[in-house]
């Protein structure tokens, strides 16, 4: 620290001393030489060596005028043209050093966007996907739900009532007269009614009830339709109907749809009804043949 | 009287003959402060300071260049010159370093749930920038 400070104190009276024989340096040519000392130490010297180059000639120029004339004009002026260039070189110097930076980050941001970029288009096809994988599967099952029900509705009468949706079929298709056991042509009918319940509402209960016309006394009627009601039933939970869903109900000719006087309302009253009872009273019955979920 | 005009006027000639008026490098510093100005220096403190240095030297040197003092113009034609090569230099710098804050501003700012990669983080705080040109005269 001490010799620094002593330093220019002992330059002045030197100076004193030699003044009459020894020229004060003018201050452009100290400045210039101080600011070549700091732009030689710089970054100039890694990044612009040839503007540092000519600041150093033109210090050595002055510095010559100096030694020849002392603190002329022409060494003040040449002096102040060095401490310029000096300038001018850490100036652009530190300008490459930036640029070198800028161009690295502007790198790094655009890899970022990109990366971004690239992410968020994954997200959006993914979600695309997502989206038209489920419109696919809710077309698929809204035009099963509807060949369900229109192939159900060639074979059975479906009615939506309070109690819930009533598919109904004719006594004379599955059973034969006074019988309880299922014709032939009834699995046929059968089938598409399982289908459709296999589709229904899986919590909806099923009621099968049994109906007969009123030839016939009371008890046998009530048994035959009883017997009828487990046939179907039993035809239903074998084809996956789940069995603890399924009750079966005979209810004999109390109550009929037509009048039992006609051919015609006799064989309307002799039927199998299928009761679909959404379980949830608040939920409207509706919902017995729509898709899943 | 009129012998005396005339040794006037050769000396005057003489004069004017022995150092030539410095019209190019007046001419090229004019250039420099247009340069400098087209660089955007007006809009950078230590860049305009430079220009404006530029501009009273020029203003000087076309002065003494009136007056006949053809050698004192050049050393100010050149001074003005390089102040304003150096206001053009700095003007340069200054801008480059203002994207490069912003940049760095903004990317930290819209980034920050993305790990800068490491070798581009270095020296971009305005703390760690090196000081502005010295101004001194």
């Amino acid at each position: 620290m001490r010799p620094i400070k002593l330093f220019p104190i002992v330059s002045a009276l030197c100076a004193l001393i030699y003044g009459g024989c020894a020229h004060a340096v003018p201050k452009e040519l100290a400045d210039a030489r101080t600011a070549y000392r700091e732009a030689a130490a710089g970054p100039a010297q890694r990044e612009n060596p040839a503007q540092l180059h000519t600041a150093e000639r033109a210090l050595a120029l002055a510095e010559a005028s100096f030694r020849d004339e002392g603190d002329s004009v022409r060494t003040r002026d040449r002096a102040y043209v060095a401490l310029r260039r000096s300038q001018r070189a850490e100036a652009e110097a530190r300008q490459v050093e930036y640029e070198r930076q800028l161009a690295l980050l502007e790198q790094n941001v655009s890899q970022r966007q990109q990366a971004e970029m690239a992410r968020l288009r994954g997200q959006y096809q993914a979600t695309q996907q997502a989206l038209s994988a489920e419109q696919q599967a809710r077309m698929e099952a809204e035009s099963r739900a509807q060949s369900t029900a229109s192939e159900l509705a060639r074979v059975a009468t479906v009615k939506q009532e309070a109690r819930g949706m009533v598919i109904t079929l004719s006594g004379q298709v599955l059973f034969p007269s006074g019988k309880a056991e299922l014709l032939p042509s009834a699995r046929a009918s059968l089938d598409q009614v399982a289908n459709a319940l296999l589709h229904a509402n899986p919590d909806a209960t099923i009621v099968v009830e049994g109906h007969t016309d009123s030839r016939g006394s009371e008890a046998l009627n009530l048994d035959l339709s009883t017997r009828r009601a487990q046939v179907v039933r039993e035809y239903l939970t074998a084809h996956g109907v789940a069995p603890e869903r399924v009750r079966a109900e005979g209810f004999g000719f109390s109550r009929p749809v037509a009048d039992n006087k006609t051919v015609e309302g006799r064989a309307n009253n002799r039927r199998v009804e299928i009761v679909v009872q959404p379980q949830d009273q608040g939920r409207p019955p509706a919902q017995g043949l729509g898709p899943h979920g | 009287m009129n012998r005396m005009f005339w040794t006037g006027a050769a000396l005057l000639a003489v004069g004017c003959a022995s150092y030539p008026a410095p019209t190019e490098q007046v001419a090229s510093s004019m250039a420099a402060t247009r340069a400098a100005e087209e660089a955007g220096a007006l809009l950078v403190p230590d860049a305009s300071l430079h220009l404006k240095m530029a501009n009273e030297e020029l203003a000087q040197a076309k002065q003494l260049m009136r007056r006949g003092d053809n050698r004192r113009a050049e050393g100010l034609a050149t001074r003005a010159r390089e102040d304003a090569e150096l206001a053009v230099a700095v003007a340069h710098e200054q801008n480059t370093k203002g994207r490069l804050e912003a940049l760095a501003q903004a990317s930290t700012a819209g980034g920050e749930q993305t790990e800068p990669s490491p070798g581009t983080g270095q020296g971009m705080s305005p703390e760690s920038s090196p000081p502005a040109a010295p101004t001194t005269p």
